[in-house]
């Protein structure tokens, strides 16, 4: 048996919805158009071209720019320097945030104060954030040596940007400074919306404080967790600015992640088509990890366990 | 009903779109207007600020002078080619810039038939850029640009602190690491090496090779007679290493920026710095102490410095104002222009000028002697490797410098990586 559903809206009216639809995105698929699908498609043009900047009649090359992206060894460095990025730059924030938020979660005198401070960073120009950090880690007058050397730690001083072993990490901690109170403020939001009965209850039921946050605060907070987790892990693929202020990829390449390495190819060597083939693979990668949380994030609201 | 907020939104959507449009359409031509008596000129941010300013006025003197109006553009150095590349390339570019000179610059425009050919400007307005200059600018038997100015590549060194450590000028490398064991155990740092940027690595081996290659071995470097893998170029980034494991630089050179390494040696806190000529304005504005410039040492002398041109001054091959644009290079190469350079900003014009009677600090005089000898050939030089080399090379000039001082790379890897940037640039016909 089957049946048709059929309808009781007029046919003018459908019409007029249709128009009135389209006329409501128009400008919004404008703003793509403009500035995603023309620049992307500009972009794999100039991946297929050996463009130098210069040259208005760039030679078709093929697929020699990408040929050459996975046999370059700068290429593995850089995106392995991206991976540590991914890593710690994505569960640093989140762990100190978490823990931050719990510890501000029932705060009331001097809340605001708490939430000021450590949100401050977060909206301060990147550029700033790597001039003075950039001051602290300085080896003869930074304060972290200084400090270091007041402590009677004198033989951890270093030269943090300086040095291959230290330089990606010390960006990588402003970064993560810089990023935490975000998460921080995000999470206090979510923790407003547990149910703090079954937090009640549980106590009463002797789960312990780890427990508590692994079974009922965490589960509860859980989509707005994945909101913040996709955020800082496709930033991490897209790192740019704060390793491009700090140290320029450098030194000798020891900070290069996959952004600045394609920066440095397009600007610094003028090779700009190769540049291009590197930032598509920044998206390329970074897309479907997007993609894929936002999913699971979208599944888990639909069971009902998000705050 | 519903016809209304359609065509609005209709409307919204057209003015939005055209409003973006205008918003990426780049910005209006120069090109289009003809009219000669104003040329737009761009332009790097002098390091600075006060030299713009001093900049300002002495264009302002030309305005005057030819009643011709210069619409200044400045730039961030760092944007300044992306940004002339892509202007010149859609025909809406300066009338008149200041750009690097080298093959991976100036070269590169020429290539690509974006610069003003100047042969015959050269010849009938009597342009009397030192020939030495005019080569440099020169790209297919095409003069096309006015080099603007002469940089010595050197070592300033703290003469108070010379004298209270009785240590007289190096005469040699064994001196000069002798003199800096003896700087290091006062508790002062004695070179001031900054490479955090990297760029300073092509100054420091500049000068290291002149001294030990001696021109005509870094001429034959330059050319390609002799390998990047040569002894001298081993040598040459040698010394650097083991000044740098010896603790005689700024400890991590690879972390100080440029400014702050030179606020060592402003400070006092370092006894040497090893940068350009260009830094006399600094030296003459922040040091409360007598100031010496020398060469680099070399193994058994005391070296030569290395000399080098810095930017010049180039016309676009689009402009329809060229008439002005050739006042404006007139105007650059007078003599009162040339006075105006040594006095003011302490720069030396790449063509004659009667500097006696100029204000000139010692310092600055020391350093207009010597690359007046360039001039007349009576002067032995080194290179300015950078300003010579493509992008290529250079890229691997900087990152293997970094990688020496942090222990990454060994000489002969440098030396060798040099090489291998100096075939692929030879091979892309560079």
């Amino acid at each position: 048996m089957s049946s048709t559903i059929t309808s009781t809206t007029p046919a003018v009216t459908r019409r007029a919805q249709t128009r009135l639809g389209i006329a409501l995105i128009a400008p919004l698929m404008i703003l793509v158009t403009l500035f995603f699908v023309l620049p992307m498609c500009s972009a794999i043009y100039y991946s297929f071209v050996d463009f130098d900047g210069i040259n208005p009649n760039p030679e078709f090359v093929g697929l020699d720019n990408y040929t050459r992206m996975f046999t370059d060894p700068e290429v593995w460095h850089a995106l392995g320097n991206n991976a540590i990025w991914i890593v710690l730059g994505t569960a640093a924030p989140l762990a100190i945030g978490l823990v931050l938020a719990l510890l501000l979660w029932n705060v009331k005198r001097g809340n605001m104060f708490y939430r000021l401070a450590f949100f401050l960073p977060y909206v301060l120009p990147g550029i700033a954030i790597g001039i003075v950090w950039g001051w602290i880690y300085d080896p003869v007058n930074g304060w972290l040596n200084k400090a270091l050397q007041s402590i009677g730690l004198g033989h951890l001083t270093t030269g943090w940007l300086g040095e291959p072993n230290t330089a990606l990490y010390a960006v990588l901690a402003t970064a993560i400074w810089a990023s935490t109170g975000f998460v921080l403020i995000i999470f206090l939001s979510a923790l407003r919306n547990v149910d703090t009965e079954q937090i009640d209850a549980s106590r009463l039921d002797g789960a312990n404080a780890a427990q508590r946050l692994w079974h009922i605060i965490l589960p509860q907070i859980m989509p707005v967790f994945l909101m913040v987790t996709t955020i800082t892990l496709v930033g991490g693929f897209s790192v740019f600015d704060i390793i491009f202020i700090m140290t320029g990829g450098g030194p000798a390449n020891a900070t290069n992640v996959m952004g600045t390495y394609a920066y440095n190819s397009a600007f610094k060597v003028s090779d700009i088509s190769y540049g291009t083939t590197l930032a598509l693979l920044i998206t390329a990668l970074s897309v479907p990890c997007a993609v894929l949380l936002n999913r699971l994030q979208r599944r888990l609201s639909l069971q009902g366990t998000g705050a | 009903m519903i016809k209304l907020p359609f065509k609005a939104a209709a409307a919204l959507t057209a003015v939005l779109a055209l409003a973006l449009t205008g918003c990426t359409g780049g910005a209006p031509s120069s090109g289009g207007n003809s009219d000669e008596k104003q040329i737009r000129y761009l332009l790097g941010q002098p390091e600075a600020p006060e030299d713009l300013e001093l900049l300002k006025g002495d264009i302002k003197k030309f305005e005057e002078q030819s009643g011709i109006k210069v619409k200044l553009d400045v730039l961030p150095i760092d944007q300044l080619r992306t940004v002339l590349q892509t202007q010149l390339r859609s025909g809406d570019g300066p009338d008149v810039f200041n750009y690097d000179t080298g093959p991976g610059f100036a070269g590169a425009l020429a290539q690509s038939g974006l610069l003003y050919d100047l042969t015959d400007a050269y010849k009938t307005r009597n342009w009397k850029i030192y020939d030495f200059a005019k080569e440099r600018v020169t790209f297919e038997g095409k003069t096309v640009g006015v080099p603007d100015l002469i940089q010595e590549l050197g070592v300033f060194y703290n003469k108070e602190i010379f004298s209270r450590l009785g240590i007289s000028e190096p005469k040699n490398f064994a001196d000069l690491q002798a003199a800096a064991k003896t700087i290091k155990d006062a508790g002062i740092v004695p070179i001031a090496v900054s490479d955090k940027e990297g760029w300073q690595g092509g100054h420091l081996l500049s000068m290291s090779l002149a001294s030990r290659a001696g021109s005509k071995g870094m001429s034959d470097l330059l050319n390609g007679t002799t390998p990047w893998t040569s002894p001298d170029v081993v040598a040459a980034l040698d010394a650097w290493s083991q000044l740098n494991k010896g603790a005689y630089l700024t400890p991590t050179p690879t972390a100080v920026s440029y400014d702050n390494g030179n606020a060592l040696f402003y400070s006092g806190k370092a006894a040497m710095t090893a940068t350009g000529s260009w830094l006399i304005t600094g030296v003459q504005k922040n040091a409360k102490f007598d100031v010496g410039f020398m060469p680099f040492p070399g193994a058994n002398d005391k070296g030569i410095f290395s000399a080098g041109l810095g930017s010049g001054t180039f016309v676009s091959a689009q402009t329809k104002k060229s008439e002005s644009a050739l006042k404006f290079l007139d105007y650059l190469q007078t003599p009162e222009h040339g006075r105006w350079q040594v006095e003011e900003v302490h720069a030396i014009p790449a063509f004659p000028v009667e500097a006696s009677g100029t204000n000139a600090s010692p310092l600055f005089a020391q350093v207009l002697q010597d690359t007046a000898k360039i001039a007349d050939g009576s002067g032995d030089f080194g290179y300015s490797i950078d300003t010579l080399s493509t992008d290529v090379f250079n890229t691997a000039l900087w990152d293997g410098f970094q990688g020496l001082l942090t222990g990454q790379k060994s000489p002969e890897q440098v030396s060798q990586d040099l090489q291998t940037a100096f075939e692929k640039s030879a091979a892309e016909g560079k």
